[in-house]
């Protein structure tokens, strides 16, 4: 965080950092720590890709409570993990599970069938209607997805009306749902919070907008200049922390970067069906080994251990040859 | 082709194919929660009789064309990277939902497409495919949970986002077993509405249209659009379907033998698309 002084000493175009411009590198623990009690977290990525892992693991190594998680439109098994280890009241998703991998995440039913969380009930597009309700500043959205459905009646948020046009037609009033943190995984960002995507950007920019505070974990932490070559690709501007960390999706998969760890995400489910059914101790010992075990990211990375790490990278070795690789970028 | 017979083909490549049989050339569709069976009746559809099928494969946002492709296998999740490969265009997922209005902006479309033929049509799902823990006699489709006394009992993963797509064309309900606990005369919870619903709701869409199950299929002519059998699988019987079913089993009117896959259709789903096998296992 000291690199402003660096960068004036080379001149040329870096006098904003003179004047101060602010630089917003974190490390998880120090975003974590920001993150109280009772607090709604967002976590973006889609099912088994670009999920923040050290913040969530931070969060739970800290022992967060009581937080209502805001999950992307599929979330994964980052929010059944976060339930498991005992940091959630409430979920507001449309799902919860890791596809063929695990249908629904084993600690989010054990969770909801024993009401040890509550399951703000929705569906993809009344998830983003409350964000987009909150992004715009508004009090609700209208939306017809979920009308005829039992969403409304196990979610009493949600007031179906008529549509005052007069065609009869029912609706719903989605009110706004926001976050005080959201925490996503980005390819590139700079130290002053200027992230990139690399690869698809999912529901990020809209649960970034959701969100008072964002986070974000980055494979690559780059110059400004590198950002300012193609400022379109800009997905999320202006974080409030930057965390560098390669590697920092997995087990899950990071677009461009490295696919997903079949074998750990198999371990983790396999752990989490027996602790659904009574038996704690494999998804303990899960906890202890990769999340309570690991001082840091570092710690975490080295865990998994390189050999691992590069048989990840190679599944997306032809990808990189279409182009839509990070090659080229320091 | 050699050694590869049609009555060998396994339950996922029989459901597959019948998924490619309906999907037309210049259709819409959104294949966007990963199962093995859409997404490879999606992809056999494009390389053998739809070249101009506009599809969304997978979750976040890839529009796709595999002609002359090099088709490195089948996804294995809705958010493989590798699916961009195949892709033309992207759009962010929460933008998904402002590609689905039809031509017309209402019921139209779906009464008179023929009126509609010389409209873009980007990216309107015309197909989308909704899986379910129950599915009932008006196809009311729940993914929601199970209840008991008004409990719920057992956790289902979530609604999804299908009963947002409330403009979508044809919708297939598939099922990956066939028994009593998941065909009911009444669903727990509805996460999607059956067709008659749609219709009462005043959806522009028809929602489901289908039900395929392992064993055979439903389509919705019944009194009230209820469910009817439309078909049995091959190596599947009428009398087998209706033990396992737990609403009364009428045929339909346009009940009707359903082929086991082609050569054609076997051979270039096994050698082109899903070489790995993943439907064989």
């Amino acid at each position: 965080m000291s690199a402003g002084k660096q960068a004036t000493q080379q001149g040329n175009g870096h006098m904003s950092d003179a004047l101060g411009r602010r630089e917003v590198v974190a490390t998880a623990a120090e975003v974590a720590a920001r993150v109280e009690d009772g607090m709604t977290v967002a976590i973006g990525g889609f099912v088994v890709a670009n999920h923040p892992m050290p913040i969530v693991r931070e969060l739970i190594r800290k022992g967060a409570r009581d937080l209502t998680v805001i999950g992307n439109a599929t979330a994964g098994l980052e929010v059944d993990l976060l339930i498991g280890a005992g940091c959630v009241r409430k979920v507001i998703a449309p799902y919860v599970g890791a596809e063929l991998y695990a249908p629904i995440g084993n600690c989010f039913r054990r969770a909801a069938e024993n009401g040890e969380v509550e399951v703000w009930e929705c569906s993809e597009y009344i998830l983003y209607a409350g964000l987009q309700a909150r992004a715009m500043g508004q009090e609700f959205m209208a939306w017809r997805g979920g009308i005829g459905t039992s969403i409304p009646e196990l979610n009493k948020d949600l007031k179906v009306f008529e549509s005052p046009l007069g065609d009869g037609k029912e609706y719903l009033a989605v009110p706004a749902i926001g976050a005080d943190w959201g925490f996503f995984h980005v390819g590139l960002a700079d130290k002053y919070g200027n992230g990139q995507h690399v690869g698809s950007r999912f529901g990020d920019r809209l649960i970034a907008r959701g969100s008072d505070r964002v986070a974000l974990c980055t494979e690559r932490l780059v110059p400004n200049e590198v950002i300012r070559r193609d400022p379109l690709r800009t997905s999320i501007p202006y974080a409030d922390a930057i965390v560098e960390a390669p590697y920092g999706s997995h087990p899950y998969a990071a677009h461009g970067f490295y696919a997903e760890d079949e074998q750990h995400i198999r371990d983790y489910v396999e752990a989490t069906a027996a602790y659904r059914k009574g038996d704690e101790a494999a998804f303990q010992e899960y906890l202890e080994r990769w999340i309570t075990g690991p001082e840091d990211h570092d710690a975490y990375v080295e865990a998994v251990g390189i050999r691992k790490l590069l048989e990840l990278e190679r599944v997306y070795g032809g990808a990189g040859a279409t182009g839509r690789s990070v090659a080229g970028v320091a | 082709m050699a050694g590869k017979t049609a009555d060998e083909a396994t339950w996922k490549e029989m459901m597959a194919v019948f998924f490619a049989r309906q999907i037309e050339d210049g259709d819409t569709l959104c294949s966007g929660a990963h199962t093995e069976i859409s997404f490879t009746a999606a992809m056999l559809a494009q390389r053998m009789h739809a070249p101009n099928l506009r599809l969304q494969l997978g979750g976040t946002g890839w529009l796709c064309n595999l002609v002359g492709q090099d088709v490195w296998g089948v996804p294995k999740t809705s958010v493989d990277y590798r699916i961009s490969q195949w892709a033309e265009g992207y759009f962010d997922h929460p933008e998904t939902f402002i590609f689905y209005g039809p031509p017309s902006g209402g019921r139209d479309y779906y009464e008179h497409r023929e009126r509609y033929a010389d409209t873009n049509r980007y990216f309107f799902a015309d197909h989308f495919f909704v899986g379910g823990i129950q599915v009932d006699l008006h196809g009311n489709v729940n993914l929601i949970g199970l209840a008991k006394d008004g409990r719920m009992t057992m956790r289902g993963p979530g609604t999804v986002g299908i009963n947002d797509v409330i403009t979508v064309r044809n919708m297939f309900v598939f099922m990956t077993a066939h028994d009593e606990r998941r065909f009911v005369e009444q669903v727990d919870y509805v996460s999607t509405m059956g067709p008659s619903g749609w219709r009462e709701k005043q959806f522009p869409g028809n929602g489901p249209q289908w039900i395929v199950s392992p064993r055979g299929v439903f389509d919705f002519s019944g009194e009230g659009m209820t469910a009817r059998l439309r078909g049995v699988f091959p190596g599947h019987s009428e009398e087998e379907i209706v033990s396992n079913t737990g609403f009364e089993v009428e045929r339909s009117r346009h009940f009707e033998e359903i082929p086991p896959p082609t050569d054609e259709e076997l051979g270039r789903l096994r050698e082109e698309i899903d070489r790995e096998g993943v439907l064989r296992s």
